[in-house]
């Protein structure tokens, strides 16, 4: 048998089925894994040491009396984005203003997967608030890819991709609002999944756009990705945003086969912004489904072009409104200066970031008297647009393939002086965020350097199962050896 | 942009930025709204806005439930995070003199 960090999590739950491994045993050599070498990727903010363990043994009880053993996730390790609450593991959202946070209740995923016999490692690292393309903008320190540790891991989930990349879990939860799940997934050669709007249980997320948020899993296969989402799918009563359509079996379908599909490529998509290696690895991904027996055409998106204007105004006009809850009252950081007025200016001016400060800027701004029309409508107009883009495409073809980002990963420092340069990296995930539509990125190539680029898979509302059997066939299709080198022994 | 006009979205907002900070907020963010006016290229005249990524008006976008009590935080836990309460209430500074 591998080493038990390099299983992936189908492969550990079947150890654990078999008792050839004790859930115990699986804990302890992702915790060891975290301890050798975290301290050089960074990918965790809070490592729940006793917790995890403690867990573990529980579960390990319950399997010798025979009790469990039909749960999801029966003993599996996941490491979680922190802007998800965990009871009994501070939540920091990558930010001092809720730096000591204890959430009092878990959100809904993570009761989930409790109930599906998950065990929680700990806590990732993210841009704060989620608000970045890099984990550069957490308030405690940046992420580092582990391809290469000179570069940022994407964001915001940067943290839980990296983890998931470097064995330091066999899989993890992420959120995404623009991209979020996505981009980091395909910047550490990872699978992740962004559930149709409504899919997932929001309860519990910290808000950042809530009409964009969504929880979504990271992990190291298709399969993978799917047994997660099998866990956290389903209408929640404490969220009246997750929708009450019926959860379809995700892994029943996995091999069925692709044969007769039509896949659209978007022309807008592969224009002068795009890097040559990663429309390459792209091209030759959309080839493999060719060879898979799907038709491929190309099919028009045409209100790109306007897709990161109307994101970032929508965006921040709806964090702007979220985050007023941080006036240092009910939780988080006190400035202990001044009258109410005065205390109330101080804690976010000390407490948030720079990136966030602006984003409540933006966003005040949009949504102020006289500029409200210009900005925030008109942008909550051309959503229709852009959503209406997708849904005259998806007439003509099943799925939608493209690139997850413009560029290779870049550079630790190489987009931190200009914000507007950051936001334009986000180009090809915001419109399905926008569109609220589900979106699939799994490795499928690398640069010479060898750094990885991600293909894109978007499908219709509440079509995962359809985007994942597309996804799993391509996967395999591709064979790719997706193993980051192993060299952060500290 | 006059640096009244962003002080005025920094007090909507609750924040405040010295000097230094000022100078060099106020012409990332000029940036970033100069690149927003793209948005008057596209012709949106009787586009209905999209506030909900689901089909508006639909029992998917905005389901309705029974109004009815369950359990909820306890006033401690609900307390438990708080930079200052007493008496089983949040407390903030003195807003009377």
């Amino acid at each position: 048998m591998s080493e038990i960090h390099q299983l992936s999590i189908r492969e550990l739950r079947s150890a654990v089925d078999d008792r050839e491994v004790t859930v115990a045993e699986v804990t302890r050599s992702f915790l060891e894994r975290i301890e050798r070498q975290d301290e050089r990727i960074r990918a965790f903010l809070t490592v729940d040491h006793e917790g995890a363990l403690a867990r573990a043994k529980e579960l390990d009880r319950e399997l010798a009396r025979g009790e469990g053993k039909e749960r999801l996730l029966a003993g599996i390790p996941l490491g979680i984005k922190d802007n998800i609450v965990t009871r009994g593991i501070r939540t920091t959202c990558g930010s001092r203003i809720l730096e000591n946070y204890l959430s009092p209740y878990d959100a809904t995923v993570i009761r989930r997967l409790r109930e599906e016999g998950a065990v929680l490692l700990g806590k990732t690292n993210c841009d704060e608030f989620a608000m970045g393309s890099s984990t550069e903008n957490s308030a405690y320190f940046p992420t580092r890819n582990p391809w290469d540790l000179k570069r940022v891991p994407g964001g915001s989930s940067g943290g839980s991709a990296a983890a998931v990349a470097a064995r330091e879990a066999p899989g993890a939860l992420g959120s995404d609002t623009g991209g979020s799940i996505r981009q980091p997934a395909a910047f550490c050669g990872v699978v992740g999944l962004k559930p149709t709007y409504g899919r997932v249980s929001r309860y519990g997320l910290v808000a950042f756009a809530s009409s964009l948020d969504q929880i979504g899993p990271m992990g190291n296969s298709v399969y993978d990705v799917a047994l997660v989402l099998q866990a956290l799918a389903g209408r929640d009563p404490k969220d009246s945003t997750s929708a009450d359509q019926p959860v379809d079996d995700y892994l029943e379908g996995l091999g069925a086969g692709i044969k007769g599909l039509r896949v659209g490529v978007p022309r807008e998509w592969f224009g002068s912004g795009l890097q040559e290696v990663v429309r390459a690895s792209v091209e030759g991904a959309v080839g493999k489904l060719k060879d898979l027996g799907c038709s491929v055409r190309e099919v028009t998106l045409p209100h790109t072009k306007y897709a990161i204007s109307t994101y970032y105004i929508i965006a921040p006009a709806e964090a702007s409104s979220n985050l007023a809850r941080y006036d240092g009252v009910k939780y988080g950081y006190r400035s202990r200066h001044g009258d109410l007025e005065e205390m109330f200016n101080r804690t976010r001016s000390e407490g948030f970031g720079e990136e966030v400060k602006r984003r409540i800027m933006i966003g005040t701004y949009v949504l102020s008297s006289g500029y409200y029309d210009a900005y925030y409508l008109k942008a909550s107009r051309v959503r229709t647009l852009l959503r209406k883009d997708y849904l005259e495409a998806f007439r003509e073809v099943d799925v939608i393939a493209g690139p997850t980002t413009p560029s290779l990963p870049f550079l630790i420092g190489e987009k931190t002086g200009d914000p507007l340069e950051m936001y334009l990296t986000d180009v090809y995930t915001v419109t399905a965020s926008l569109a609220g539509i589900p979106g699939l990125v799994l490795p499928c190539g690398f640069s010479p350097e060898r750094l990885p680029v991600g293909v894109q898979l978007l499908a219709p509302h509440f079509e995962e199962a359809r985007l994942l059997r597309v996804g799993h066939a391509l996967e395999e299709a591709l064979a790719m050896e997706c193993v980051p080198p192993d060299r952060f022994e500290v | 942009m006059k640096i009244e006009e962003v002080e005025e979205i920094a007090r909507l907002s609750r924040l405040q930025f010295d000097g230094e900070e000022l100078e060099r907020f106020v012409p990332r963010f000029e940036s970033i709204l100069k690149f927003f006016a793209e948005l008057e290229e596209v012709a949106t005249g009787e586009v209905e806005p999209t506030y909900h990524a689901l089909e508006a008006g639909t029992e998917l976008a905005t389901p309705t439930r029974e109004d009815e009590v369950e359990p909820s935080l306890t006033v401690e836990e609900a307390l438990s995070n708080a930079p200052d309460s007493a008496e089983g209430h949040f407390r903030v500074p003195p807003v009377i003199e």
